[in-house]
């Protein structure tokens, strides 16, 4: 089935998640640090009264070392482009930090099992797809809210 | 204005933490903190307050904030009684008309009893802390 994604750079490879329901792409901006949190949570941010946990995606997907649990302010300047993505997985709002924001694409859905990324946590990881050779991974964050 | 809807700002390394108003005893200096070898690591010793010993800790070291140990004591009523809290300063008082919001999922382990929710103050978050919860 064809779908709309998001697609976005984040550690030189390219992600697309799937668009379902509400999303919003904001400027990144610092999000308040909570200490003793997941090594991947960046912080908590208040947007139009909805509060939502923005998580480090490069440490969740394993292309960053994990940082110490406790508190981990993120940097003040980061990257130009770097945007925070606002996301909602069943009734659950969060957001992600990514390096930029690419494009939107209507790609085919990822089926059958994804084959193994190497340096990357497979369990976010729902397969590959391919436009304009540049190969695209594709990610859900089906798993995400289940160990909390 | 409802107690309960009463904080106590505090700052720790230029974060701002929220404690119940309702649990405080007093806000003061540490003096004379002694070790005191059967206290755990996060403890700084007992000190006396009022006539008795109350434990010390600091609030830092509960939070794996790093830094130097907060010259501000809180004197805070909890369940089991009554112990201390170093902090960096104690900033203000907020009145909230809010209840604390709950912690969005996906934060923080679900058996880490840290905090109580968040509070809106201004154009800020502010963590609500569980008096009860953050030495368990």
């Amino acid at each position: 089935m064809m779908n709309n994604y998001l697609v976005f750079r984040l550690s030189e490879r390219i992600f697309g998640v799937r668009l379902q329901g509400a999303i919003e792409i904001l400027p990144w901006r610092r999000t308040r640090p909570v200490p003793l949190a997941y090594s991947y949570v960046e912080g908590v941010m208040d947007y139009r009264g909805t509060l939502y946990p923005v998580f480090q995606i490069s440490q969740l997907l394993g292309l960053s070392r994990p940082g110490p649990i406790g508190f981990t302010a993120p940097d003040e300047q980061p990257p130009k482009g770097k945007s925070i993505i606002l996301l909602q997985e069943g009734k659950w709002p969060f957001g992600i930090s990514v390096d930029s924001v690419v494009k939107m694409s209507v790609l085919q859905d990822p089926e059958g099992q994804a084959q193994a990324v190497k340096g990357m946590n497979m369990q976010f990881v729902k397969g590959m797809q391919y436009e304009e050779d540049q190969e695209i991974i594709l990610i859900s964050f089906e798993r995400l809210f289940h160990a909390g | 204005m409802d107690e309960q809807n009463r904080f106590l700002i505090v700052s720790l390394e230029g974060e701002h933490f929220a404690l119940p108003i309702a649990n405080l005893a007093e806000i003061t200096v540490p003096r004379a903190v002694r070790q005191d070898a059967n206290l755990s690591a996060l403890f700084e010793g007992m000190m006396e307050y009022r006539g008795t010993m109350i434990p010390v800790a600091d609030l830092k070291k509960i939070l794996k904030i790093p830094g130097r140990t907060g010259r501000s004591l809180l004197v805070m009523k909890n369940t089991k009684g009554t112990l201390g809290f170093l902090v960096d300063t104690a900033t203000e008082l907020l009145t909230s008309a809010e209840a604390p919001a709950p912690l969005p999922r996906g934060l923080i382990s679900g058996s880490q009893k840290t905090y109580a929710g968040i509070l809106r103050s201004r154009e800020d978050l502010v963590l609500l802390l569980n008096v009860d919860g953050l030495l368990t």
